[in-house]
């Protein structure tokens, strides 16, 4: 017994260096692209406006990360995002104070939006467990269901702005420095970080990453926390598609185009493999950070915004290839 | 084995044989009925031409859902070679669309090396290339519309000359459909293909060149996609990346499930693809035939996605589905 | 006070009422019998050592007792009642706990959480309403951990933990759940434990015992193993299977290790004496000299000569199965090389081992051999080289025509899917594959597993045909009695080397001389 008494204290020490190393690693490339852009625009990068900017554009792929990267926890993917933005975010906008004077349903509007992306999440959810089809192509049947519906709602009218313009300018006010957005943003990550530290639902989650099977045969209901999972992120998608509306302080069918990538990416470069089990809301929050700093830094170096999804793409093939580097072998199948 | 489960199979493999063209033949007699003029009118050529492209894109999609995999990113593929022939076709004459397609097919090789040496989810590796052919599209057009200047008529017949009231293209793509068909099935690297898509480590033990068929699939994938895009600039004379062609993939994927392609991999007949397509492009058609506002279209997209997936999908009772 | 569910032993070792009461259970599959109406009483207090060759009906036994299977006959009684498990699941809520032979521990996940995470079905009190208490996950984690003498932090990642270290807490995990569910329903657990100690060194078995002892003042025990002289030391009974049947029950005082394997084999088998033994050609088609690769085999020198058939036996984890591979380029060798007409190879991958003649009929045939969504005559056209790229249906005809009247195999409809055929079908469909191409050398890895007896004389008729048109064969055998039946040499390895060999004509071995070498 002597002898696993020294090796139960030697790993222990052992494993809270590799963790503390693991979120190290992150960190520790965001602050270079600080250290690199500041050098290299000195005038313009480095700068208590700039800085709002960063966070202001963060905000919406924080709130989208912390939603996906629990369905990737699981080993699953979401890739409606866009669509169920699209949906929520013009539900939002018919129900708030608009141009075509729909309906002015005061702060309700909030939770019906929220309510549209969760029923969104719980669909892809309930259709990939029950007829058991991958939740890649569920969702990417959603995310199309999505963008029918934001386009439905939008009809042959025109432009439904918001008139309320407090509101509209609420998400880019700051407040210390730091703009609403993000504060909002950093409630939702602090929501994923209780999930997914105290609850059942957020451990199962783990657990059935690492291994389902064996998450089945210890009697959690894999199912049941799947739907609810996708759920939380559909949730997370119309939160975001609200604030994405009142940025644009308009409804639009396309208010989330580009986020799928950023978002992917941010979670993948963050430290959340797709295969699931490692990783969480943390790592993708840095994850975000990286890719907004690094487009600002560029863009600010005068690179086309347009490259924006082809980074992100980049990103995300290098960011999962490095995970999957170890894993490969002679005879791995991969599909 | 009974007669009886020998009976199912064989009723199995018939309703596999002919169940997409049946679905096709539902919905145009719905069509009809709805809308009587629209089979006497213009109708079957609209379909056609809408079709083509939707078809190309599928074909390439079912040789890389044969082997198990996806590709995201053909889609955004086929639109960039249209806005690089758009680009080329001017100056090049002749040569742009050969150089095009030789462009994307090494596109597509390009995927599948990546994939067979990185060995990463197929649709997380086509997902980053999606992203990059839509930065490569916005990039190359600077955000805006590109017309093809002159030299138009090197790729105008396609749609321009039409046979028994069907574009000339339609009967094309119908053919390579046919080539297909015939390449999958009489083939042995078609037959490798399939044994990829049941069973990988069954197909790699008994020898089959595993990597080199999943970069001939990915390498098809792009061709087909290509041969898309040059049908957009046939129909349009313009390419941008927000213009026609812009919206392939979940219609081009829907028409490989429906036409009987397993996502699962394996099973896939390019000559039931074609009906696939046609009844994707009878979509919009149909549905407002039955007074669905046109808006709502992409619903109808995703719907049929999801269902022709469930519908297709073989699944075992304990299998784990991520 | 945390509720964990453990009892306070019973002091006075009174044999009360049995936790486990077999009563002339049954389960077959198509036409096996894997179990054939067995009965057996387990007590309170006792651990119970389960013997038997692959395939004697152990782990279809263990099946039945852990809800996977459901038996076709026969009642089974645990703590005085009757049960019939609805699955796993309701076996575990029952008290009934295995610990497998592969490990399943979420490796992401701390120790505490992974001992505690199954519990909260059954009144574990660490999550409340969906929220974890972790003060509580960790004493209730703590408490099971020292029940069973393990100082392992409740902390530490299980990633981090050493291979026996993750096996302790994999008891831990079952017995804690185990003790609870069955102090819920009233009775004692039953833990089973299903050969945990063939991957642990010497000394960590030795805490294994200590476990096992402390297991045995909570509830019983049933322990499954190969190494015999373990059974002795630690079972108070054991019971032994043959071909489904159990065929001895008696406790450990006065049995020997001989008398064991007497048991497990039946009657004592010499090797077939064959008419004409094949001599050995001056140069073998395939030799392995000092082939190596760590953690699996080592030092291994191998001859394979055409017209010979080559049997390796040993137990599961002696390295046959990777020596198989590395022969046929599946997986790489580290150490040593080999030889194929008298050249080296290099690079060695299947596709050039094909190229070269050499054919393998891997164990797990739905994974790795059949293509079950493919008719049977693609199957048998799927070996790519020599073929010609065109593939003639009429030629797949002739061919599948052919090999299913060779091989009689039924039914004679060659464009069925494969997956729809019989097992024993199956594999004749997956050797003719490999036949049609005269191979030279066959390697093959348990070519009989899951045939019945018809279909297994039928595929060794081939692999003798095959042997007598000049293969040289290496065969991976499921039992000694086949080894003997059909291996012209018998090479015994046991914890990846070669400890003994013999020539079936000259040694005239046994199926004990073979044991003895294995274990």
């Amino acid at each position: 017994m002597t002898t696993l008494t020294g090796t139960g204290g030697a790993t222990t020490k052992r494993g809270a260096a590799t963790k503390w190393r693991g979120g190290l690693a992150e960190v520790v490339i965001l602050l270079g692209l600080v250290a690199v852009f500041s050098i290299l625009n000195p005038t313009h990068f480095p700068t208590l406006t700039n800085l709002a900017t960063i966070l202001n554009t963060a905000s919406i792929p924080v709130i989208l990360g912390v939603g996906a990267s629990a369905v990737v926890l699981t080993g699953r993917i979401d890739l409606s995002v866009e669509g169920v933005m699209g949906a929520a975010g013009m539900t939002f906008v018919l129900l708030s104070a608009n141009s075509r004077e729909t309906a002015d349903i005061g702060w309700l509007a909030w939770p019906a939006a929220l309510a549209v992306g969760a029923a969104l999440g719980a669909l892809t959810g309930a259709i990939h467990v029950l007829a058991k089809v991958p939740s890649f192509i569920v969702s990417l049947g959603i995310w199309y269901v999505g963008l029918g519906i934001a386009a439905v709602l939008f009809g042959y009218e025109m432009i439904p702005f918001l008139t309320n313009e407090s509101a509209v300018a609420w998400p880019t006010a700051t407040l210390a420095g730091i703009p609403n957005s993000f504060l909002l943003a950093l409630c939702v990550a602090a929501l994923g970080v209780l999930i997914e530290r105290m609850t059942r639902l957020g451990r199962a989650a783990y657990a059935i990453g690492n291994n389902e099977a064996v998450a089945r045969m210890t009697g959690i209901p894999v199912s049941t926390f799947v739907v609810i999972l996708f759920a939380f992120a559909g949730a997370c998608s119309g939160l975001a598609g609200v604030v994405g509306s009142l940025a644009l302080g308009a409804g639009a069918a396309n208010v989330g185009v580009g986020m799928l990538f950023l978002t992917l990416a941010a979670i993948v470069i963050g430290g959340t493999p797709l295969g699931g089990g490692r990783g969480g809301t943390l790592r993708t929050v840095t994850g975000v950070l990286i890719l907004s700093t690094l487009y600002n830094g560029l863009i600010l170096a005068g690179v086309d915004p347009s490259i924006q999804s082809g980074v992100s793409g980049l990103v995300l093939v290098a960011a999962v290839v490095a995970a999957g580097w170890s894993q490969r072998e002679r005879l791995r199948v991969f599909k | 084995m009974t007669a009886i489960s020998i009976g199912a199979a064989r009723f199995g493999q018939m309703r596999h044989a002919l169940g997409p063209a049946a679905i096709f033949a539902g919905l145009l007699a719905l069509v009809a009925l709805a809308v009587p003029e629209f089979l006497g009118g213009g109708g079957p050529s609209i379909i056609a031409q809408q079709a083509t492209p939707i078809l190309l894109v599928a074909l390439g999609q079912c040789v890389v859902l044969q082997i198990g995999s996806i590709d995201l990113s053909n889609a955004a593929t086929g639109l960039f070679c249209a806005i690089l022939s758009a680009l080329t076709l001017g100056p090049l004459g002749v040569a742009s669309p050969l150089l095009c397609l030789a462009v994307v097919t090494l596109i597509g090789v390009g995927n599948g090396l990546v994939l067979v040496y990185t060995q990463i989810p197929s649709f997380a590796l086509t997902l980053g290339t999606l992203g990059v052919m839509q930065a490569a599209s916005l990039v190359v057009t600077g955000s805006n519309v590109v017309y093809v200047m002159d030299n138009m008529d090197v790729v105008a017949w396609l749609f321009a000359v039409q046979v028994w009231t069907l574009p000339v293209a339609f009967y094309i793509a119908v053919l390579l459909a046919v080539a297909l068909w015939a390449f999958l099935r009489f083939t042995a690297s078609g037959q490798g293909l399939s044994a990829i898509g049941y069973n990988e480590r069954a197909a790699a033990l008994s020898g089959q060149p595993v990597r080199a068929l999943k970069v001939l699939a990915f390498g098809l994938s792009g061709f087909f996609a290509g041969l898309a895009g040059l049908c957009v600039i046939s129909i349009s004379g313009a390419a941008s990346s927000i213009g026609l062609g812009s919206d392939l993939l979940v219609p081009s994927i829907a028409a490989a499930l429906v036409g009987g392609t397993a996502i699962t991999g394996g099973l896939c007949n390019p000559v039931n693809v074609v009906f696939g397509a046609m009844f994707v492009a009878l979509i919009p058609v149909g549905s407002a035939a039955v007074g669905v506002d046109p808006q709502a279209q992409s619903i109808v997209y995703g719907g049929v996605l999801v269902v022709a997936v469930a519908a297709t999908m073989s699944r075992s009772r304990n299998a784990i589905v991520k | 006070m945390i509720q964990t569910g453990i009892v306070a032993p019973d002091a006075s070792r009174v044999k009360a009422a049995p936790i486990l009461r077999l009563d002339a259970i049954s389960k077959t599959f198509g036409t096996v019998a894997a179990v054939k109406s067995l009965s057996l009483s387990i007590s309170r207090h006792e651990v119970v050592g389960l013997i038997g060759e692959n395939g004697a009906g152990k782990s279809t036994l263990l099946k039945m007792l852990t809800g996977v299977h459901l038996p076709d006959q026969g009642r089974m009684e645990l703590n005085g009642r009757a049960v019939a498990f609805r699955g796993p699941l309701d076996a575990t809520a029952q008290g009934v706990g295995i610990v497998h032979q592969e490990q399943s521990l979420f490796t992401n996940l701390s120790v505490a959480e992974n001992i505690v995470m199954g519990a909260v079905r059954a009144g574990s009190q660490a999550v409340r309403g969906g929220i974890y208490r972790w003060s509580t996950v960790r004493r209730e984690a703590s408490e099971v951990l020292a029940r069973i003498g393990s100082d392992i932090p409740p902390d530490t990642p299980v990633s981090d933990l050493s291979f026996a270290e993750r096996q302790m807490v994999e008891i831990a995990r079952t017995i804690h759940l185990a003790c609870q569910s069955a102090a819920a329903q009233g009775g004692a657990p039953l833990v089973i434990l299903d050969e945990p100690t063939s991957v642990l060194e010497k000394a960590e078995t030795e805490v294994l015992e200590a476990e096992i002892a402390r297991l045995r003042e909570i509830g019983s025990v049933i322990f499954v193993s190969h190494r015999l002289e373990e059974v002795l030391r630690i079972c108070d009974r054991i019971v032994v299977m043959r071909h489904g049947e159990l065929v001895a029950d008696r406790p450990v005082a006065g049995v020997t290790e001989a008398d064991l394997y007497r048991l497990m084999i039946g009657k004592d088998r010499h090797a077939r004496i064959r008419d004409v033994a094949p001599a050995v050609t001056s140069r073998p088609v395939l030799s392995a000299s000092g082939l190596g690769r760590p953690g699996h085999f080592r030092d291994v020198d191998l001859d394979l000569h055409a017209g010979r058939i080559t049997a390796v036996v040993g137990t599961f984890g002696a390295g046959r199965e990777a020596l198989v591979r590395s022969l046929f380029g599946v997986e790489g060798h580290d150490r040593g090389r080999m030889i194929l007409d008298g050249k080296p190879v290099t690079d060695w991958t299947p596709r050039k081992a094909i190229a070269a003649g050499l054919a393998y009929l891997p164990a797990e045939r739905g994974v790795e051999s059949a293509v079950g969504g493919l008719s049977a005559a693609r199957n048998l056209t799927l070996v790519p080289h020599e073929a010609p790229w065109w593939l003639s249906p009429a030629r797949r005809k002739a061919l599948a025509g052919a090999w299913f009247e060779r091989l009689d195999i039924r039914p004679r409809l060659p464009e069925l899917p494969l997956e729809r055929f019989s097992g024993g079908n199956q594999q004749k469909v997956v050797l003719a594959k490999w036949l049609a191409r005269n191979p030279r050398v066959l390697l093959l890895d348990h070519p009989l597993r899951g045939l019945d007896p018809g279909a297994g004389a039928a595929v060794n008729a081939c692999i003798r045909a095959a042997c007598a048109e000049g293969a040289a064969v290496l065969l991976l055998a499921d039992t000694l009695e086949e080894a003997l039946d059909l291996g012209h040499e018998i090479v015994v390895m046991r914890d990846g080397g070669i400890s003994a060999r013999f020539d079936t004509a000259t040694d005239d071995p046994t199926t004990l001389d073979l044991l003895e070498k294995m274990v």
